[in-house]
Formats: structure tokens, sequence, C-alpha cells
């Protein structure tokens, strides 16, 4: 399964973005996890914000499936469960 | 297509700018250790564009091409557009903890793009055209832009027709068929000497007897008549010193002012933006400043929060942390920083669409968001200062920490001296205590306080300047209506 990551542009993250991505791709094998590009398809999207705003555009990539959102840390482990019953 | 930050240095080692320093001329001005601080700043611009994790702020879809650009190049297409554009500098104030110098080319280019626009429908001039095709090439090639409206101004008295010395004002020498010829100077240009293009723009509002004055264009930074000479900044000779680390405060990033001088510089029509239009000087020089007093609501936060997370560590680090009335005043510093940061968003939410399609901000708002920023910094600064203590402006050299020279009865060097009686909590080194102290020093008294505290103060205009948008824009009518209508006065 392909999963693009979306990041927001990071003025005041209450947390470390990038950590997440790293650790869900360290945690998750079953999904590819990588850096979302425009004119790519991916399977499902996940969209990281630093903050409450979670203000990443997205829009602008093809993704069939479903759209996970992360904009605080207590949300991480829930996102990654339900990622690995995908 | 995106520069990386390497190729952007590169682009400059190939420009024939003149830059003057010191009474001298610098040939090779990329690598100076004064200037090349403030060029890595700009290069984090480049940076943080290529980064997955900052490219939602950084780069945006060209409204001129549909290409991806870096938003530093961007014409604001919606309030959320402004909305980024403040988060992105506060991202990169952030970052750099300095000027970074390139949202002067980003509020050059929305205001010329909008201005040209009217000015073109009331005067049957092509200057939009002229204005969009420079435009894309900036875009495609990503270049970086200083956008310059600050005249000397001579006798604030008199009118730019009315000056001793024409030169004091930007103004046409010449007109040509194939273009115009332009004499005169900027002050403090920010980034000027990083820049590979300028945008002009008049300084104030013209009258007909101004006409010649009423001028922009697009000139680059190396063309034939052109010379910056370089402003000093404070302790700025403490990059000239061997080995200097500790004692610059922040030795990788800084900012950058210059006076800007034009010799007679010609700029073909393809260029020219304004030549005479002495009735849209003040509409240009509104929008710009506008946009300009939008962007300290973001840049200025951005220092902002390194300066309080410094102050954070030094109070940490002298042990005193826990004290109530240390907590309470880092309260306060994150109040004034996020208040700035509050009018900053809002002027840039309450945007709306200009004739040309783009986005400007709430100048009302812009305008009080600016008016904090003359303010708070230095409530701000005096807090840093405050829990930093006297050290921070008593403290030895580095090279004195550094001392193997003995100097005590029992063979103590100056650098055990030094490190005995400078120790502090156990969570740090004596080193780790003087680079925090150094790099609070440098953002509020020295190299970097251009750019933090006076910058704050006088750059996008002076605090009066503001007032008077403040006025216009208050609608003190419309709440005077409101007090009759409750107190029942008709």
């Amino acid at each position: 399964m392909k999963c693009g990551v979306r990041f927001c542009g990071g003025c005041n993250p209450r947390f470390e973005r990038g950590a997440v991505f790293r650790k869900f791709q360290k945690e998750i094998p079953s999904i590819d996890f990588s850096h979302a590009v425009e004119g790519e398809r991916y399977d499902i999207l996940l969209v990281i914000g630093g903050c409450t705003a979670c203000c990443a555009s997205y829009g602008q990539f093809d993704v069939t499936g479903g759209v996970y959102k992360i904009w605080d840390e207590a949300q991480i482990e829930k996102v990654k469960e339900e990622l690995l019953n995908i | 297509m995106l520069m990386t930050k390497e190729q952007y240095i590169e682009s400059l080692r190939k420009m024939k700018t003149r830059v003057y320093m010191f009474g001298e001329q610098v040939e090779n001005w990329v690598d100076h250790p004064i200037i090349r601080p403030s060029i890595d700043c700009v290069g984090m611009t480049y940076e943080l564009a290529s980064d997955p994790e900052y490219a939602d702020l950084m780069t945006a879809k060209s409204s001129l091409t549909g290409e991806t650009i870096n938003r530093f190049t961007h014409l604001h297409q919606s309030s959320e557009d402004l909305i980024k554009k403040v988060k992105m500098l506060r991202l990169l104030g952030q970052k750099t903890a300095s000027c970074f110098q390139r949202c002067v080319g980003m509020d050059a280019f929305n205001a010329v793009f909008s201005t040209t626009y009217e000015m073109d429908k009331k005067h049957g001039t092509k200057y939009h055209e002229n204005f969009k095709n420079f435009l894309k090439m900036v875009q495609e090639k990503d270049y970086v832009v200083d956008g310059a409206m600050t005249d000397p101004k001579g006798d604030r008295g008199l009118a730019p027709s009315a000056q001793r010395d024409a030169d004091l004002f930007m103004h046409i020498v010449e007109r040509r068929e194939d273009g115009i010829v332009v004499r005169g100077a900027k002050a403090h240009q920010t980034g000027t000497i990083n820049s590979h293009w300028h945008i002009i723009m008049p300084t104030q509002a013209m009258r007909e007897a101004d006409a010649d004055y009423a001028v922009s264009f697009a000139t680059p930074t190396d063309a034939e008549g052109i010379y910056m000479i370089y402003g000093r900044q404070s302790c700025d000779t403490r990059k000239l010193e061997d080995g200097a680390d500790v004692d610059l405060g922040n030795a990788k990033f800084g900012g950058q002012e210059a006076l800007v001088v034009f010799d007679n510089v010609f700029i073909p029509n393809e260029y020219v933006f304004m030549a005479g239009e002495y009735d849209f000087a003040n509409m240009m020089v509104e929008r710009f400043a506008g946009y300009h007093r939008q962007s300290y609501g973001g840049c200025k936060v951005g220092v902002g929060d390194v300066l309080i997370g410094a102050a954070a560590l030094a109070a940490e680090y002298n042990g005193a942390q826990k004290a109530s009335h240390i907590k309470d005043k880092l309260i306060e510093m994150i109040h004034l920083n996020e208040t700035l940061y509050c009018c900053g968003i809002a002027c840039s939410a309450e945007g709306q669409e200009t004739e040309a399609g783009n986005y400007q901000i709430d100048l009302l708002l812009a305008n009080v968001c600016k008016q904090n920023v003359t303010r708070f910094p230095y409530d701000i600064t005096r807090l840093a200062e405050d829990i930093a203590g006297g050290l921070m402006v008593t403290m030895p050299a580095e090279s004195d920490f550094n001392s193997d020279l003995k100097v005590g009865r029992n063979g103590e060097t100056v650098g055990e001296i030094c490190n005995k009686y400078f120790a502090a909590a156990p969570s740090c080194t004596t080193e780790e205590r003087m680079r925090i102290l150094r790099f609070i020093e440098n953002m509020c008294l020295g190299s970097s306080a251009v750019g933090y505290r006076t910058e704050s103060l006088h750059g996008a205009g002076s605090p009066q300047a503001q007032r008077i948008m403040i006025a216009r824009q208050g609608n003190l009518e419309g709440k005077k209506a409101l007090a009759k209508n409750i107190a029942g006065i008709k």
C-alpha cells in the first residue's frame, strides 16, 4: 500500500512532525510511506500538521483511499493503529 | 524552477555587484565575513523550499505559469495565501533569528502588480504587462529581488522637486525612446547586495511638480551605474576577529542593509512600471507599506520565538527557572509575541481581492500590527535582558575563556579563572552559558538588534506613518454614530 505524506509548513509545531513520519516508516512496514508529490497516485494520504490548524494543503494530490490527519502528539498511536488495521 | 541554496550562492558569484565597505571596494563580497551570514540567511529561503517538511509554506503554484515556485515570488491568490505568507515568515525567523531579507521583494511584487493594473486602466499605459513578464522571469529563475522604496529624502519639509539637491529623491533625468535614465539613491536597503534584481518604487505620494520622481522600475543589481555602500551594524567587526564564534552570538546568520546609489542608470522600457504617473505614487506606496507591515507580524514573531527560548535557557543555566517572577516574565514575552502574530494573521484573514486579481491585506489591521511591532520587541528584549542578567554585557571575551596565560598564585590560567567564576547551574557548561548570553546580546544590542529592534521601529515605516493610516482607516465617524444611536443623540 502506498501512502503519500504531506506536512504542514511547520511555522510553530507543537511536536516534531518528521519524527512521526520516521516512526511510521519503521513501525508500519506494510505501508510504503513517501513524501507526497503531484502526479503520483496514492492509496492513502497522511497529513501531519504541527498544531490544531493542521493547515497543510492536500487537495492537489491523487488519493484513491482515505486521508488520515495528525495535529497532536496524542493522536499518533491512534492513527498508527488505524493504519495497521487497514 | 526552484534553486538550491548552493545554486543561489553560486549565482551571486557570477554577478558584478559593486560593494564598498570601510571606504574600500569589496571584491569577493560573497565570502566576506561581515556579509556572508546575511547571504546564508537568504539561503535559508531556498533550503527550506526544497524540504518536504516546509514545502507547504515555502512554495506555491504560480498564478502566471501554473508552475511550483518559491512563495517569496508569489502573487497572493487568496486570504489563505496571505496567512501562509505570515506563517512562512515566522518559520524563517525561527530558523535564522535574523532578518532574512526576501520579504521586501515579495511585498513589492504584490503592490506593483495591482497598482500597474489600475494605472494602465486610467492612463492607457502598458506597465502591467511589463511587470507580469518581469515577474514570470523572476519566478522561473527563482531570483531574489530587493524591493526598494526609501529615498534619502533630504529636507523633510520640502517636496522632492524643491530639494536643493535633486538626487535626494530617485528621479528620471532623461527620457529616451527605448527607456529612461534614473538618478538618486535608496537608503537602508535590506538584502540589497544579496539580490539578483531590484524593484524601485516611489518613496511617498507625489504631486504634478514631482512627476519625474514618480518612477518605478526593475533593474539587475549589477547594472552599469549601480553601487552599494554597506551599512554598519553594532558589533560588526567582531566578525573580523580570528576564530570568532561564541562572541558573535549568532555565527550562522545575520541581516544586511546598504545605501544603493543609482548614478545615471539606463532602464529599458520593458522594465519600467511607472514613469511620471504621479497620481498613482501614493497607491503603490500604501499597498507596499501595507504588505510590509503585515510581514512584520510574522518575521519578528519568529525571531521573538528564538529570543524567548534563549531567555528561558539563560534562566535555567542561571538556576533561576523556578522563580515565579522569571516564569511570569516568560509568560509576558509569549503574550506580547503572540499578540503580534494575532495581528499578522488577522490582517491576512481579512484580506480582499484587488482589481488585478491578487489579494491584499486589510490596511487598518496591518497598520495596527506594525504599530504593535514598533513597541513589543522592545518590551521583549527588555525582559530578555532582565532574565539574562548583567553578565550578558560584562562577560570577558571568548579568547579569555580559552586563554592559557598563567595568572593565578597556583598557576591557574585566565581561561580556568573565567570558567571557575562564570560557572552556574550544573545543567550547563560555562561555555554553553556564555553562548546563550552572547546570543541574547546579539539580538538585544548586537548586530541582530538592527533587525529585531530598530527595524521593528522604523522598517516598513516609522510609528507615525502607521498612526496616519490608522486615523484614515479607523472610521471614527462610524464609531461616533454608534455612540449617538445608543445614547439617544440625534
